[in-house]
C-alpha cells in the first residue's frame, strides 16, 4: 500500500541499478532533504546549534569510518585523530592566509598522508592487531598537539578558528554553519550511496568479505586496502575541519580525543557496518540519546524529589543508556538500519504480510 | 455573620498569597553544569553538594535580598559537545552564570561565554591567564591561579633551604595540559634565581610512576613539587617510600585532600605540603553555621563527612564570593540581576576574605585572580597545619606571563 510496486518492471540495467527503485523511497528521501532544508528555520538556535548540527556532522564522520570499516572491513581505533589532523591543518592553512576551500581540501590530504601512511599496517595485520596499531594513531597525534607547541600551540592554547568564507562570503550566521555541514554531508552521503555501485565498491566489499579470495579473483587486495584509508582519511580529514569551523569554533585536543574514536565506531556499529542510512540512525542514537536521556532524568528528579543524591541521578541515563544499546543489538545484532530495514520490508508487503510466509 | 466570615477567610487568603508575591522576587539563576560521571567523580559530588548547600543557606536566609538562587544542574559527563548543549539550555533558562569544573568543557565554553557575555566562574581551576579581566571579561578565577601557587611554592623553598642557588628542585608533572601548565613559571624563576629545575613528567593515567620516581632519587632534590591529584598523589607517595625519599620533601599543588591521603595512611603521610587556596576544615562559623542548620536538621546536600574537605570548601568559597558578586551586583545596579551586572558585581569586591575561609581578595576589571595569595600547610598526621601566612610571591613575574599568554589569545590562539 505505502510501497506501490505495481507497474515497476526493468527492462535494462542501468533500471536494476537505480538507488532507489520504489517511487515511495524516492519521495521519503526527498522529503528527508526538504526537512533538513528547511529545519533550520523551524527550530531555535539551542536545538539547531546543539542537536541538529553536531548530528549531522558526527554522521558525515560516521559515514566517512563506515567506508573503511563496513565496505572494506578494515577496524580503525583512532579515527577521532584522522579528524584531528584534517582540522588543526586547515586551521593552520587559514592562519597562514589560504582560502577556506583550499584550506579544507588542504586538511583531507594531510589527513590523507598520514592516513595512508598507517594504513600500510593493514597489508600486514589484520583484525584485533590491525585495531591495536590504528589505536597508536591516536596516541601519537595525541601526543604531538600536546607537545608540539608548533602544532596545538602551547598547553592551554585554544587556537582559534578564523571566519570561513565560501567562495568568498562570509559564514557568520548559525544557519549558515549549518548548511556548510549540511553540504559536506551530502557530498558524502552522495558518494557512500553510489561507491557500491562501482568497480571500487565491489573491489572493497570482496576484500572484506576475504582478502586472499579477493586476490584470486584479480582483485589487488592490497591497493583496494589503502585506498580504503586514503578515501576515508581525506573525508574525515575535512569532517574534522567541519566541525571544527561550524560546531566548536575552536580546535584543541581534547575534542579529538579517544572517548571521540570510541563513539564514532559505536555509531558504525550500532547503526549498522556498511550502511549508510544506519550512520545517521547511529550518530543520532550515540550523540543524541545521552542528552535526552540526561534532560528527561534530570526534569523527573525535579518534578519527583527521587530522595538520592545528584550524583546517582546522573548516574541513572548512563544505566538506561547501555541498556538500550544491548537491546537494540540483542534485538537485531545487524544495527539499527536493520530494524528499518525489517519495518520496511513489514510494509512493502502490508496488508498482504501472510503473502510471504 | 457567615458574610463576615467569608470576607474575613477570602481577605487571608488574599493577603497570603499576596505576600508570597512580595516575598518571591525573581531569582536569580546559576548554572551549575557537572561531570558527575566521568573523569571528575573524585571531585564533583563534594563540589556539588558545597554549592547546593551554600544556596539552601542563603535562600533560607531569604536570598538575596529577597531573590533567591536557583541552581540549574545537569551533568555533562566531561564532553565537550554536551558540555555545550547544557551551557546552550541552561542559558536559554536564565542562567546568568556557570560553573562547569571540567577543562574540556571549560574551553570548548569559553569562546560562546565570552560572546555571549555570560559569566564563566573558574576558581582554583581553568586557563591561568583568564586571571586578565581586559582580555577576558567575563571568565572570573577569583582565586589564585596555577601560576600564582607555582611562584609561592617556589618562594617557600627559598625560604627554606641555605642556599636557594645551589637548591634541587624536582617538578613531576602529569603530561597532559594541567600539569605541563606552570613549567613556564618554574623555568622563569629557575632562571632568575638560580636553583636548579629538572622536569618529570608522569604519563596518563598516571597509575605507573616507578620510573619517574628512580629518576628522581638519582636526581637528589631538595624538594619535589608535584601536579597531579586525588589517588595518584598516593602512588606518588608508595614510589617515594621505596625509593627512600622522605615524604616531607614532597610538596602538591591544591588538590590534594584529607580523603586523599587516607588510602596511604594518615600517621605515614606526616610531613606532606600542599599549596592552599582555600581554609579547609569545619572550624570556621560559616561552616559551623552549616553544618547546624542544614546538616543538623538533616537538610543537608549529602554525606556530612565532605563538609571541610578540600573540594567542598573549594566550591564553598567560590558559591560565597559569587552570591556576594550577586549582593553587590544587586545593590549597586539593581534587580533585575544580569550577567553584566554580576559581572561589575564581582569586579567591585574589595578585600573579600570568604567570611575567613580565603585570603583577602580585590577584584578589579583588569586583575581577575585578587591578588593571588596562599599558603603553604603540612600534614600533621590528622590536620593541615598552615606553615606560611597568606602571601603573593613574585606577582610581577606572574603578570608577565598572564599578559603574554592573554596576548597570544586575543591573537587568536
Amino acid at each position: 500500500m505505502f510501497y506501490r510496486q505495481a507497474a515497476i518492471r526493468h527492462t535494462s540495467y542501468d533500471q536494476t541499478k537505480k538507488l532507489y527503485p520504489i517511487p515511495f523511497d524516492k519521495w521519503l528521501v526527498v522529503a528527508v532533504l526538504l526537512v533538513a532544508l528547511l529545519a533550520p528555520f523551524a527550530m531555535s538556535g539551542l536545538y539547531l546549534n546543539s542537536y541538529l548540527l553536531p548530528w549531522v556532522i558526527w554522521s558525515t564522520a560516521a559515514l566517512s569510518l563506515n567506508l573503511l570499516m563496513g565496505y572494506a572491513g578494515q577496524i580503525h581505533l583512532g579515527y577521532a585523530a584522522v579528524m584531528a589532523i584534517g582540522a588543526y591543518s586547515s586551521v593552520h592553512a587559514m592562519r597562514l592566509g589560504a582560502p577556506f576551500e583550499f584550506a579544507l581540501i588542504l586538511g583531507g590530504a594531510t589527513a590523507m598522508i598520514i592516513g595512508v601512511g598507517f594504513g600500510f599496517t593493514a597489508l600486514r595485520v589484520k583484525g584485533l592487531y590491525l585495531a591495536i596499531s590504528t589505536l597508536a594513531v591516536q596516541y601519537l597525534v595525541d601526543w604531538v598537539l600536546t607537545h608540539v607547541p608548533a602544532i596545538g600551540g602551547g598547553t592551554q592554547a585554544t587556537l582559534q578558528t578564523p571566519t570561513p568564507a565560501l567562495l568568498g562570503f562570509e559564514i557568520t550566521t548559525d544557519i549558515g554553519r549549518y548548511y556548510l555541514a549540511l553540504g559536506w554531508c551530502a557530498v558524502v552521503t552522495i558518494f557512500m550511496l553510489n561507491v557500491k555501485r562501482t568497480g571500487l565498491g565491489r573491489a572493497l566489499i570482496a576484500v572484506r568479505e576475504k582478502d586472499y579470495a579477493a586476490s584470486v579473483l584479480g582483485v589487488n587486495s592490497y591497493y583496494y586496502k589503502l585506498i580504503a584509508f586514503a578515501v576515508s582519511s581525506f573525508f574525515g580529514g575535512v569532517t574534522g575541519a567541519i566541525l571544527a569551523f561550524t560546531f566548536f569554533g575552536a580546535v584543541t585536543p581534547e575534542q579529538y580525543s579517544i572517548d571521540i574514536s570510541i563513539q564514532i565506531l559505536a555509531m558504525v556499529v550500532v547503526g549498522g557496518l556498511g550502511s549508510v542510512l544506519g550512520s545517521f540512525f547511529g550518530a543520532g542514537f550515540i550523540l543524541l540519546a545521552p542528552l535526552f536521556l540526561n534532560n528527561m532524568v534530570t526534569g523527573l528528579a525535579e518534578a519527583y524529589d527521587f530522595g538520592v543524591s545528584r550524583s546517582v541521578i546522573s548516574h541513572i541515563p548512563l544505566i538506561l543508556y547501555g541498556g538500550l544499546i544491548m537491546l537494540f543489538l540483542l534485538f537485531e545484532p545487524l544495527g539499527l538500519a536493520k530494524i528499518y530495514d525489517n519495518i520496511r520490508k513489514y510494509f512493502l508487503v502490508w496488508p498482504f504480510g501472510f503473502s510471504r510466509r | 455573620m457567615f458574610k463576615k466570615q467569608l470576607l474575613v477567610l477570602m481577605s487571608t487568603v488574599l493577603l497570603t498569597f499576596a505576600g508570597n508575591v512580595i516575598a518571591a522576587k525573581e531569582p536569580i539563576k546559576f548554572g551549575l553544569t557537572l561531570d558527575y560521571t566521568k573523569a571528575y567523580v573524585f571531585a564533583t559530588p563534594s563540589f556539588g553538594q558545597a554549592i547546593e548547600d551554600y544556596v539552601k543557606y542563603v535562600n533560607m536566609k531569604g536570598g538575596i535580598d529577597g531573590h533567591p538562587i536557583e541552581l540549574l544542574n545537569s551533568d555533562h559527563g566531561n564532553e565537550p559537545q554536551r558540555g555545550i548543549e547544557a551551557y546552550e539550555r541552561k542559558k536559554r533558562e536564565g542562567a546568568i552564570a556557570f560553573e562547569h569544573l571540567s577543562t574540556p568543557v571549560s574551553k570548548a565554553v569559553l569562546p560562546k561565554a565570552m560572546n555571549d557575555k555570560v559569566v564563566m566562574m573558574q576558581m582554583l581551576t581553568g586557563r591561568a591567564d583568564a586571571a586578565d579581566g581586559e582580555v577576558f571579561p567575563y571568565i572570573f578565577p577569583v582565586s589564585p591561579t596555577y601560576w600564582a601557587m607555582a611562584a609561592n611554592i617556589i618562594q617557600y623553598i627559598a625560604d627554606n633551604v641555605k642556599d636557594i642557588k645551589k637548591a634541587k628542585v624536582a617538578f613531576t608533572y602529569l603530561d597532559y595540559p594541567f600539569g605541563q601548565e606552570p613549567i613556564p613559571i618554574y623555568k622563569a624563576l629557575s632562571e632568575e634565581l638560580g636553583f636548579e629545575l629538572k622536569l618529570f613528567p608522569i604519563s596518563l593515567p598516571g597509575t605507573d610512576q616507578s620510573g619517574v620516581w628512580s629518576n628522581i632519587r638519582r636526581f637528589k632534590p631538595d624538594y619535589v613539587i608535584s601536579w597531579s591529584f586525588a589517588q595518584l598523589h598516593n602512588i606518588a607517595m608508595t614510589e617515594m617510600k621505596r625509593n627512600r625519599i622522605p615524604v616531607d620533601k614532597y610538596i602538591s599543588v591544591i588538590w590534594i585532600s584529607k580523603n586523599d591521603l587516607k588510602s596511604y595512611g594518615f600517621e605515614k603521610a606526616k610531613g606532606v605540603k600542599r599549596v592552599e587556596g582555600v581554609v579547609t576544615g569545619t572550624d570556621s562559623p560559616i561552616v559551623q553555621d552549616i553544618l547546624k542548620t542544614l546538616y543538623d536538621a538533616g537538610k543537608g546536600s549529602g554525606p556530612r563527612e565532605n563538609v571541610g574537605l578540600l573540594y567542598y570548601m573549594a566550591a564553598f568559597t567560590e558559591m560565597v564570593t559569587v552570591v556576594e558578586g550577586m549582593r553587590l551586583g544587586l545593590e549597586k545596579y539593581g534587580a533585575p540581576l544580569t550577567s553584566e551586572k554580576l559581572k561589575m558585581g564581582l569586579e567591585s569586591l574589595k578585600d573579600f576574605d570568604a567570611k575567613g575561609l580565603m585570603a583577602p581578595i580585590t577584584i578589579t576589571p583588569a586583575d581577575h585572580q585578587g591578588g593571588g595569595k596562599t599558603r603553604i600547610a603540612e600534614w600533621d598526621g590528622s590536620e593541615w597545619v598552615p606553615q606560611s601566612d597568606w602571601n603573593a610571591a613574585y606577582s610581577d613575574l606572574v603578570w608577565r606571563v598572564i599578559k603574554e599568554h592573554s596576548a597570544k589569545y586575543k591573537s587568536g590562539q
